[in-house]
Order: structure tokens, then sequence, then C-alpha cells
């Protein structure tokens, strides 16, 4: 407690402020290039498709006209932000609000979020620790093994394979957010039917995420047990256990305090492939989707979004670093 | 200790909570598991999301697939292609052709200047001809209409140019004093008519007719222009193919408002309205006007003889209460937005559509699934499934492995799955040919393809037959030319060529290309060397590009290959014209009408002919079958331009693909006959290989089905 308090001051204030306009000026930078990227890319926009022999030339300058693209390129960035600031900016694919389209693909992804977020963490811990305690036992081989093995091999390659193996042995289905046609199944089977299809793409995304938390955790912990306290602790006669869940796992634990404000942006682009693969209606798979499509304001604006999480997340992770190791000041 | 507990139960309790929700899950077999309704739904995916649920807005394939199920035309396909009615009970068609006194002509050596006695000569002709005499036996009647003036505004080329390099089109205003003008009823559409009455009113008739002598330009700066706009404003002669649809009666909306003449009228209106944006507009813009006779009639008369045109009306037929202005109006206000500027695009309507269809709108997820229910009160009786569901599953594996869990009904089998997937005991299974091929064309602006011998040799030279078996494992058949190869119009008379490299060897000698020290191929000094194109992103076109490259290596032409990145392939290579020799396809629709592809008109930039193909005779042909109303006439024009496109070799086609569908076993066709009794039948395929044409009569059942053996 006393540490928090300390920690603010008119230092740390000023710190605030000044990192806040530092991220306010990158944002700014970042939504230049994000939409310079897009517009600059080989290719043109269209609805129509330019296989179909009824295709005319005339019909290109209306949709041209109709979305802007006819204008400076200055003015059609003007036209974008202001647009998506004031909920306007609507998707050339179906002429949605982006903000509304965003929104609803967000409490898809979060699920899948929240579930391998839990899985990541719940697992990683204890993988870790029992892996740094018993360091090179046959557990702690395995671990590693696997770990590289996770960290070397993508997730998409475990993605085919095992659905492949679960449809085809239990024919059952694995895909999307629920069974389609359940809509009329009673309340129970339906609930168990949307945890059923959240477990192989959650703990597909959290595989990684497994394999280099629990290294990490590894190496936090052995580098906590050979501390000197650890053997003053030792030396006083405690419980291996307590020496190791309190006095190292504590000590060990602080730089992953900092962690938390960084898996924020994973909220995007963590779960490409992982959505697209398993349809997932998140947000990953509209990203996705929208590159394919060419719809340049669903693109810009995930961008920019990502970009505004990745900014938030670092500097909760700046702050709560500096609250937990007063030692750090930037 | 606690924490390590905790630490170990955490996630023991997390994965047991997620595990047993397996075995809530209903599985193939059981697929009514803890959901009875399940069988009554059909559950169809698709690769992307639909676009834009509106009939005349949408361009895309999976938009069009709901449109169909929601939305009904006016006409559509039966089993052998050919048009039936929908909510047209029937149609007829006949011509109105009009022409102008022409004063200055002479006929038997004196001009006749007194209309009625033109209008005598034609009706009392007493000819042998037979062919004469059938066209004047087609006359139904001929109306003189006096002379008329007025002013309009024409449209002409402009001094400037866009950026594609089309003239910019600038306004002339005229004024006109016609002559007197024969509007002559045709019984059928004739478009040889003026060409055979010319025996009668001679020759020149026709070709002589001064139209310069009753047109003035008014705009200033344009009088020099007075030849070409005088024509447009009074042409000597015009066809008018009318067709009068007699709608059904009785039809509702899936709101219950009864369909009529209005809504025909409003959907084409909406089409041609620019502001709607619609890509049907060049489909309609032939059409003259369109006329409500009365609430089950509409009469449509065209500018000019175009036998596509009618096809168009398969089209879904929009809600006009719905979409009419005052509609629009309310739902602009309701959101807040100018009604000025508010379009059918905009509305609502769009995402949740109306139609008179077997099955009505219920719900759109982007991106996830779209809902339809069956409509009770469907013209034809109410489909037999609950409900239609179309889901997006990007991914093709996810699409298979769906179809195993029992999620998905249907699946469309890749080629190389099909030995496969056939011969699986546990589903059902249809294949037929697709509407589209693959070929190589040769650039016949450059001097190299020139020669029709070269094109020929080439073409010779690749074994098309291997291409079929190792590229498309077997799922694809020879084409001969650029018609559906399922419909009449394709002759099947016309043989592919022969892969005969020795063959190709003899006819490039014959051309000139002699092999050299090297064993290569030169003529004049000058080696045999192109470049072959093809787009990225697709690994058949890839491999035959390969193919290609080694066939013509292996007679001595040096063959470079390139891939390009589709934008780039189309905008520096084929709508400029820029190439050697390129790998496409095309996806065709069943109608005949080749102008665009194949006219010698439409070899510029951007235009579709970039092979730069001109023939007089296929010109003509290609004219002649797009204004031809008589199936039998356009079907043997078809197989003359088919004959004459194999001969010219302007492709090398390749081959048209194979498709093949696996379907649910318990999917069947349940029949309810007159007694009561239900039938349960096995889904068979129509003649061209569309095994869902009796959809709405499928129903899934509980367990496999026997049949009777009949």
């Amino acid at each position: 407690m006393r540490n928090f308090i300390e920690c603010i001051n008119l230092n740390m204030f000023f710190f605030t402020i000044r990192s806040f306009f530092q991220k306010l000026v990158t944002l700014l930078f970042i939504s230049i290039i994000s939409f310079l990227v897009v517009y600059l890319a080989p290719g043109e926009p269209s609805q129509i498709d330019p296989l179909n022999p009824k295709f005319t030339p005339d019909d290109l300058v209306k949709f041209r006209q109709e979305f802007n693209l006819d204008k400076p390129l200055h003015v059609q960035y003007y036209l974008f932000y202001k647009n998506l600031f004031i909920g306007e900016l609507k998707s050339w694919k179906d002429n949605q609000p982006v903000l509304g389209k965003i929104h609803e693909r967000f409490l898809n992804s979060l699920w899948l979020f929240i579930v391998g977020t839990l899985i990541t963490w719940c697992l990683s811990f204890p993988v870790g620790i029992g892996a740094a305690i018993k360091r090179g036992s046959v557990f702690d081989r395995t671990t590693t093994f696997f770990a590289y093995v996770l960290i070397s091999i993508p997730s998409f390659f475990f993605a085919y394979i095992i659905i492949i193996f679960v449809v085809q042995t239990f024919n059952i289905p694995v895909i999307g957010m629920q069974t389609f046609g359940m809509a009329q199944a009673g309340e129970l089977y339906r609930a168990m039917d949307r945890i059923w299809h959240l477990v192989i793409p959650s703990i597909l995304g959290a595989l990684g995420g497994i394999a280099l938390l629990s290294r990490y955790v590894r190496a936090q912990m052995l580098e906590v047990i050979h501390q000197d306290y650890i053997r003053t602790a030792r030396a006083k006669g405690l419980s291996s256990d307590r020496v190791y869940y309190r006095h190292g796992l504590r000590n060990a634990l602080l730089p992953f305090v900092t962690m938390f404000g960084l898996i924020l942006p994973g909220l995007i682009g963590g779960s490409v492939i992982i959505e697209s693969i398993f349809a997932w209606p998140g947000m990953g798979r509209m990203g996705y989707e929208a590159i394919i499509a060419r719809d340049y304001p669903i693109i810009i604006a995930l961008n920019f979004i990502a970009a505004v999480l990745t900014l938030i997340g670092t500097f909760i992770s700046d702050l709560l670093y500096m609250v937990v190791d007063p030692r750090i000041r930037l | 200790m606690l924490i390590k507990r905790v630490l170990i139960l955490l996630p023991v309790l997390i994965f047991f909570i997620l595990l047993q929700s397996f075995f809530w899950v209903p599985t193939y077999d059981e697929q009514a598991r803890g959901n009875p309704h399940r069988l009554e739904e059909y559950i169809t995916a698709s690769i992307g999301d639909a676009k834009i649920l509106n009939p005349i807005l949408n361009a895309d394939n999976a938009s069009s697939t709901i449109a169909d199920q929601v939305f009904d035309g006016l006409i559509d396909r039966d089993e052998d292609l050919r048009f039936r009615g929908r909510l047209a009970e029937s149609w007829y068609i006949f011509e109105e052709a009009y022409f102008y006194l022409n004063p200055k002509a002479l006929i038997n050596g004196q001009t006749i200047t007194d209309p009625e006695n033109i209008k005598l000569k034609l009706l009392s002709y007493k000819g042998d001809s037979p062919s004469l005499k059938k066209t004047l036996l087609n006359i139904k009647n001929i109306e003189i209409i006096p002379p008329t003036k007025g002013e309009t505004i024409v449209q002409v080329p402009g001094p400037d140019t866009n950026e594609d390099g089309f003239p910019d089109p600038v306004n002339v205003e005229v004024s006109f004093k016609a002559p007197p003008r024969f509007k002559v009823t045709l019984k059928k559409v004739d478009q040889g008519f003026f060409e055979n009455i010319k025996s009668i009113l001679g020759n020149g008739y026709f070709k002589t007719f001064p139209a310069s002598d009753y047109v003035e330009v008014e705009s200033a700066g344009h009088q020099d222009k007075l030849s070409v706009i005088a024509p447009q404003v009074i042409p000597a002669v015009e066809h008018n193919p009318v067709i009068i649809f007699l709608l059904r009666k009785g039809v509702t909306f899936h709101d219950g408002h009864e369909f009529d003449a209005r809504d025909v009228e409003f959907t084409y209106q909406s089409i041609m309205d620019s502001e709607n944006l619609s890509p049907r507009i060049s489909d309609y813009e032939p059409v003259k006007s369109l006329e409500v006779m009365d609430n089950h009639t509409v009469k449509v008369v065209y500018k000019r003889l175009y036998q596509p045109a009618f096809g168009t009306w398969a089209m879904g037929m929009l809600p006009e209460h719905l979409l009419n202005k005052d509609a629009l109006r309310m739902e602009a206000e309701a959101k807040g937005e100018d009604p000025e500027t508010f379009s059918i695009r905009d509305s609502d309507f769009n995402r949740s559509p109306v139609g008179t269809g077997p099955f009505t709108f219920r719900e759109w997820k982007s991106d996830q699934y779209i809902v339809l229910d069956r409509y009770k009160d469907y013209w034809e009786g109410a489909p037999n499934y609950k409900s239609y569901t179309f889901r997006i599953v990007p991914d093709l594996l996810t699409q298979e492995m769906e179809f195993y869990g029992g999620a998905i009904d249907s699946y469309g089998v890749q080629p190389h799955q099909v030995e496969r997937l056939k011969n699986d005991p546990a589903y059902q299974n249809f294949s037929g040919l697709s509407f589209g091929y693959t070929y190589i064309g040769y650039n016949m602006r450059r001097d190299l393809f020139k020669d029709k011998k070269v094109r020929r040799a080439l073409g010779m030279a690749i074994d098309v037959d291997k291409i079929i078996k190792y590229v498309m494992y077997d799922q694809a058949e020879k084409i001969t030319g650029p018609f559906v190869k399922q419909t009449d119009y394709y002759d099947k008379d016309i043989q592919p060529l022969p892969y005969d490299p020795e063959g190709a060897l003899k006819l490039l000698q014959e051309a000139g290309w002699q092999r050299n020290g090297e064993g290569k191929l030169e003529k004049d000094g000058k080696v045999l060397a192109f470049t072959l194109i093809t787009n990225s992103g697709n690994d058949l076109r890839k491999s035959i590009l390969a193919i290609a490259q080694d066939a013509w290596k292996k007679i001595g032409i040096d063959v470079k290959t390139d891939i390009v990145e589709w934008t780039v392939f189309l905008g520096k290579h084929v709508n400029t014209g820029d190439f050697d020799a390129l790998i496409l396809g095309w996806s065709m629709g069943i109608d005949p009408d080749l102008y665009q592809i194949w006219h010698s008109s439409q070899t510029n930039k951007m235009q579709l002919n970039f092979v730069g193909f001109k023939n007089n005779e296929a010109d003509d042909l290609i004219i002649k079958i797009r204004q031809e109303y008589d199936y039998d006439k356009q079907v043997a024009y078809c197989h003359q331009l088919h004959r004459i496109i194999a001969d010219e070799q302007p492709y090398t086609f390749l081959y048209v693909g194979k498709w093949t569908a696996v379907l649910d076993k318990k999917i069947v066709l349940k029949e309810v006959l007159p007694s009561g009794e239900e039938k349960i039948k096995k889904i068979t395929p129509t003649k061209t290989g569309n095994y869902s044409f009796h959809f709405n009569k499928w129903i899934k059942l509980a367990e496999n089905p026997v049949f009777d053996t009949e």
C-alpha cells in the first residue's frame, strides 16, 4: 500500500500525460499510414464481378462516385475518419455501419478470447511452476519438448488435424459458434452445444500462448528460486510448498502483471486464422474477409481499432509496471 | 497448500466443464438428438456471404441464391433449359416493324408519295417467291402514321475523351419533320422482314431514305454531324419486338399484398432509375417502353431485335407497395435521412426482402447465416421444408467437415475427392457439367498469331486429355466452342482438335516455320517465341501453364510464362490487349449471345474480345443470333458460328469442368398423392444434371430411406 501511494506523485502524473500525448501522435501516424497502405495497394474496389461479361465501364464510374473514390486522397482521408468518428462510415460490401458490425463481431470474439485466455493462464502456471521445481525431470523435459513443438508448428496445422480427427471419428460438428439447426432445441442442449463449439478453437488458440507463457513462467520461477531469500526461507524450516508458492511464486509473478495490458490487442489480431478455419464470426475473420473483398472501411477501421487497443495496452502495462516495480521510471 | 490446489484444480475444472458438453451435441446419424425440428430444415453452405438481397441490385452468387428462393421472376427455365412461365402464366411475342415513306425512291421507275399506295402494294402483292409469300403472310396489319414534327436531344461522341479512352458524349438539340411512317404489325418476329420486302419496294428503298432532309441540328457547332445524327432521330427502318406477359392471378407477396402488373412496371423502372445503380441496367437498356395494359397484363416493347432480353425477365419481381416513393420517404424520415437522396439501395429492404417466392425471409447475420421460412401461401404449393438456412463457411475443408457432422446437408465436392465420396454409401451424389470453360487465348493483333495454322498447331500440340486426367482428376470434358455444352446451341458434331505434335509441326512448316540447328522453330531468322500468362491464385491455370509450356517447347517453340496478380493481370494485360497468349476462363449464361466476347466491334481497350478476333461471317452470325426469336433458326445460326470459331481457333478451347455434389442420404422427394397418401421418392436429377429442380418437394427423414423398386 505504501508503495502504491508513493507512486501517485507528480512525477507519475507528468509521465502519464506525456505518455498519453506520445501515443496520440503515434495514433495519428498510424491512421495515415494504414489509410495509405490500403488505398495505394493495386486494384480497385467495386461491387461488380469483373468476370461478368455484362459489366460496363460506366457502372464503375458510378460506383466510384458513390463511394468518394473519385476525390483526391487527402479529402478521402478526411471524409473517412470523419465518418468513422460520427458513426456514419458504412461497409462497401453491404452498406451496414462499420461500428455496428464491429461491435457485433467483438462480442463473438470476446467469448473465444476469454476462454482462450483462461485456458492459457490457468494451464501455463501449473506447467511452468512444475517444470521449474522439478528441473531436469521427465516432466520438465516433456513439457519443454512440447512447448518447442507448439511454438514452431503453426496452430492452423493442428487445427486441421484435430478437426479432421474429431469429425471423422465422432461424426460431430465442431465448426462455428453452434451446431446449425439447434435453434429450436432445449435451452440446456443449446448451452452445451455452444460450450462444445468453444472447446476446440479456444484450446487451439491457446496452444501457442501456453507454450510461450509456460516457458516464461518456468524461467522466472527458476530465477527466483535461486535467490538468497528462498534459501533463507528454506533454512527457516518452511515446507517446500510454502517456500515455492508463497515466497517464490509471488516474486516470480511480478513481470506477468504487466502482461495483462499486452494481451488486449490479441482480441483482434490473435484470432484471424483460428476464426477463419472455424467459421467463427469474430473480428479477426471479419478483417480477413474485408481484405479479400477490398472492403476498405472495415479494413482501415479494424486497423485503427487494433492500433488503439495496442496503444492502450502498452499504456496500461507502462502504468502497471510502475505501480508494481517502483524502481522503473521511464 | 491452497494456492497449489487452486493451481491444479482450476484447469481440471475448466476442462471438465468444456469437455462434458460433447455428450449433448447431435451427430450425423442422430441429427434429431435433442432437436426433432432438424429434419424440417435444409441447411446449405457457401464460401462467401450475400451482399445485397435485392434481385435488381445483387451481382454475386450468394445473393442471387437467396434471391431465387425469396423472389420469383416472370419466367424461368424448365428441366430442358427452355423457358416456362412463373409469375407470368404465359406470354406471346410479336413484332411492330416501322419504316418511313421514301418519296425519292424509285419503284418500278417511278416515285410513290402517297402512303396508301405503298400499303396497297404490300398487301396486294401476288408473286410466286415462297419466302416473300411467307413474309407477307406474317403481316397482321399495316397502319399509316401521319407526318410528325418535334424536337429531341441526341447524344453524340464529343471531342473530349475520358480516362478509359472513350469519347465523352455531348448532348445535341435537334428538330425534325418526319414523313409519313408505316407501322407493320407482324405475327411473329422476323429479322428478314425489310430485306424480303425489298423485292417489292426496290433494293434502295431503305438505303436511300434521305433522313438528313428531315432533321435540323439546333445546337451550334454540331451541324457537321447531321449525317450521323439524322439516322438516329429518323431511322429508315426499325424493328420493335413486343412481349405481352399474362400474369398469374392470385399470387401474393409474403406480406399478403397481391402481385400485379404494377409490380412488374415498378421493378423495371427501379432498374432504369440511375440513382439505384443497378448492375442490371444494361440488360434492360433495349426496352423501349413497358406498359401496364390491365392488372394482369404487361406489354414490353423493345427498341430493336434483341432476343437475349427475354431471358432477363427471369429476374425477381419487387413489391411496389414497399419500395415506392412514399414508402422510401417514410423510411428515410424514420431513419432521419434526407428523403431526396434516399434510394432503394439505402433501404432496409435489401437486408429483409419481401418477395413472392417459396421462402420468406427471417434473419440475416452477416458472415454467419441467412435463414428463410417457407411461405405457406406459395402459389405453387408450400415447400416441404419448414426452413432454408444458408450458411457462410469460408473454408472448403470446413464445409466438408460440417457436412460429415450433419450440420450441412449438401457439399460441393472438389475434383480430387470425387472418387472417394461418390462411392461412400452414407451419401447420395449428383454430377453435371458447369456453365463455363477454360481456354488459351491468342492475341490476334500480334503477327505471330495472325496465321490460323499457327493457332491450330499450338492447339494440336497440347494433350487436353492429359490435362483433364491429371489436373482435373477426370472431372472435366473437352469443349470445342463458346456455347454451353449441355444446350442445343452447342454443336456436338464438331470434333475437338486431335492431339498430334507431328501434325502440329507440319502445320507450322506450312506456315513457314522451320526447325533450325538447335531444334528451335525459325522463320526469316526469327525464332518462334512468345509469353504465356495467367493470373495468380488459380492452381489449375498454373498447372495448365506449365503443361502448355512443356508441350510447346517439345516442338521447338520458345515459350516464356508469367503469373500475374489478378488486378494487374486485368489492368495491364487483358484490358489493354498487351499480351501474347493467356490462360483464362469464361463463366457463361445459357443465352447464346456472344456479342461482347466475339464481335469485332468489341476489340478495343477494356472490352471483352481482347484476343482481337475479327471475322465478318462470324460478326454477321453473332448479330443474327441475338436478333432471332425462332428457337430452331437460332440454334442453326449458333451451329454455324460454332463451326467458324472452332475452325479459326482464336482460343485453344480446353475443357468445361464437371461439378459433383453430395447430399445427405436421408433427404428424399415427398409428394402428397391426391388420395392424401404420402409417397417417398429418390431424388433424380433433370436431363441437364440439375438435382435441386424439385427442391420444394424435398424433406429429410430420420433414418436412411428404403425405396420401393419401381
